[in-house]
């Protein structure tokens, strides 16, 4: 089966922070009415619906159904993702069109987790949790130290990351932290998880995101320039602590080849990147395996400002996790569609035509999509 | 109820590594139809799917991996820990294990050669806890 060809046709977002006193689902809602309205359609054109459940929700919490009861809609296709982060849930949406379950489907997400107090500290007896590697700020400080024994990565390098998406974070009303962060800054703030200071380390965030996708066919109809979805890959690693060098995660190349050679383009087309970062660790590797600068090159290239503001690779332009908000890679395809819609304001990149959106679920699996105002 | 962070060694599905640590001992899993040693513990063979297994002792020497120092408890049980060290070790025979690394003031570095001790933390419980070499 050929992948038929998709397309971006509306974009919505919730507040970004803390929403106290309202429920995931009830997020996610809000989320889809902007989306919607964004699309400028009826719910009555949407005939699909993906929703994923929040990270660390307790019990029932952001199913299809739910939400489509909230929403209204009866839609003929409909599915929930126990791990459903922008890409996850986009490729399914994109898979569900082209078998023919759909032809508009509508994802949307949301969560209160900061509201609600979630610990993202590990489990209780559980072998990691016995060992005291709690957090995810364990295992990428255990990464981040591998790539600094083996290729000379310094602290000053990986600082870079974070201080790079608070400068673009700064030109962005949505963001949370956008008090500036200078080199120094970084560097003088305290440890968490050696070698990883707070700035390193995502933010835990309230909000909501949501977008509607249709076929290329339809998408000429909608009121918003569509984005066109050019290519879908993913690799899982499942294998865990059974492949060597897991925590360096050189899975994520098998995706990168893939997505790519999909579109029959390279990392040199890229006008713009998104990379998850639930730590600064994950877009040094992603940099690399993507193949933005070479296995072991991503320090240099950092502190070379590349990523920056006026760079030459715009990383992250929203600010990322580490400086816009904890939506779960969400905001960064929203930030790249509106990007490609030249909606961006002061910090809109001229020229933008092409963006790759990528993002892992830790060790587990990854996943990237490759944007495109161009049809073809 | 306090949270009973201190793993059930009698659960049958692990006990005898927990029994192995007591003697001072690291006890895995080996797969009796293809020899591959198991860790974490799980009820079939990771590599050739067999659920014939019997357990094995296997040399307490490694390499370390990398190691991450927690200078936060980032889980409240380890408030009164900090500052300590998780390693990840390579064992010589194969399997990876994560481990407190003893507090040293030889330089850590991955690359370096580790060594299992066995250390009580409860009564019945002992850990493994890895003392660079």
């Amino acid at each position: 089966m050929t992948l038929a060809k998709t397309a971006i046709i509306g974009i919505g977002a919730t507040e970004q922070g803390e929403i106290p006193g309202q429920s995931a689902n009830e997020i996610a809602a809000r989320a889809a009415v902007k989306a919607i309205e964004d699309a400028g359609i009826d719910k009555s054109a949407i005939d699909g619906l993906v929703t994923c459940k929040p990270p660390m929700a307790p019990g029932k919490v952001g199913t299809d159904e739910d939400i489509g009861q909230l929403l209204g809609i009866n839609p003929a296709f409909a599915s929930t993702l126990e791990y459903g982060p922008g890409a996850f849930s986009l490729h399914l949406a994109v898979g569900a069109i082209s078998a023919g379950l759909a032809h508009t489907i509508l994802l949307t997400y949301g969560t209160n987790l900061r509201s609600a107090g979630a610990s993202f500290g590990g489990g209780t007896r559980d072998w990691l949790t016995l060992a005291g590697l709690v957090h995810i700020a364990g295992p990428a400080a255990m990464a981040a130290r591998r790539h600094m024994h083996l290729y000379g990565t310094t602290e000053e390098q990986l600082g870079w990351v974070s201080v790079a998406q608070r400068e673009w974070a700064q030109n962005n009303p949505i963001a949370i932290f956008r008090e500036p962060m200078s080199i120094a800054d970084y560097l003088a703030s305290p440890y968490v998880v050696e070698p990883l200071r707070r700035p390193d380390l995502t933010m835990i965030s309230d909000g909501g995101a949501a977008v509607i996708v249709t076929t290329a066919e339809r998408a000429k109809d909608f009121k918003k320039p569509p984005v066109y979805i050019q290519s879908i890959a993913q690799q899982s690693a499942m294998r865990s602590d059974q492949n060597p060098d897991k925590l360096m995660r050189p899975w994520i190349k098998d995706i990168a080849d893939r997505v790519f050679a999909n579109a029959g383009l390279g990392p040199r087309d890229m006008d713009l990147v998104y990379l998850q970062d639930a730590t600064s660790v994950w877009v040094l590797q992603m940099l690399e395996w993507y193949g933005f600068c070479g296995v072991g090159e991503a320090g240099p290239f950092l502190q070379e400002g590349h990523t920056r503001p006026g760079g030459s690779l715009p990383v992250n332009t929203n600010g990322g996790q580490l400086s816009e908000c904890y939506m779960w890679n969400w905001m960064h395809l929203y930030e790249a569609v509106r990007q490609l819609r030249k909606e961006c304001g002061s910090r809109q990149i001229a020229d933008v035509e092409v963006a790759l959106h990528a993002q892992t679920h830790d060790f587990y699996k990854g996943a990237a999509t490759i944007l495109s105002t161009h049809a073809g | 109820m306090a949270e009973n962070k201190f793993p059930d060694v009698n659960d049958p599905a692990t006990a005898p590594f927990w029994k192995g640590t007591r003697d001072g001992k690291i006890v895995v899993q080996a797969c009796t139809k293809c020899g591959y040693l198991r860790w974490p513990p799980g009820p079939i063979c990771n590599e050739c799917l067999s659920s014939e297994t019997e357990w094995k002792e296997i040399s307490p020497i490694g390499t370390l991996w990398s190691y991450a120092v927690y200078h936060r408890a980032m889980n409240p049980r380890f408030k009164d820990e900090i500052p300590y060290t998780v390693a990840l070790v390579e064992l010589d025979d194969g399997p990876r294990m994560y481990g407190r690394l003893v507090a040293t003031t030889a330089k850590v570095e991955p690359g370096v050669r580790v060594r299992a001790a066995f250390q009580e933390i409860e009564p019945g419980v002992t850990f493994v806890y890895w003392e660079i070499k």
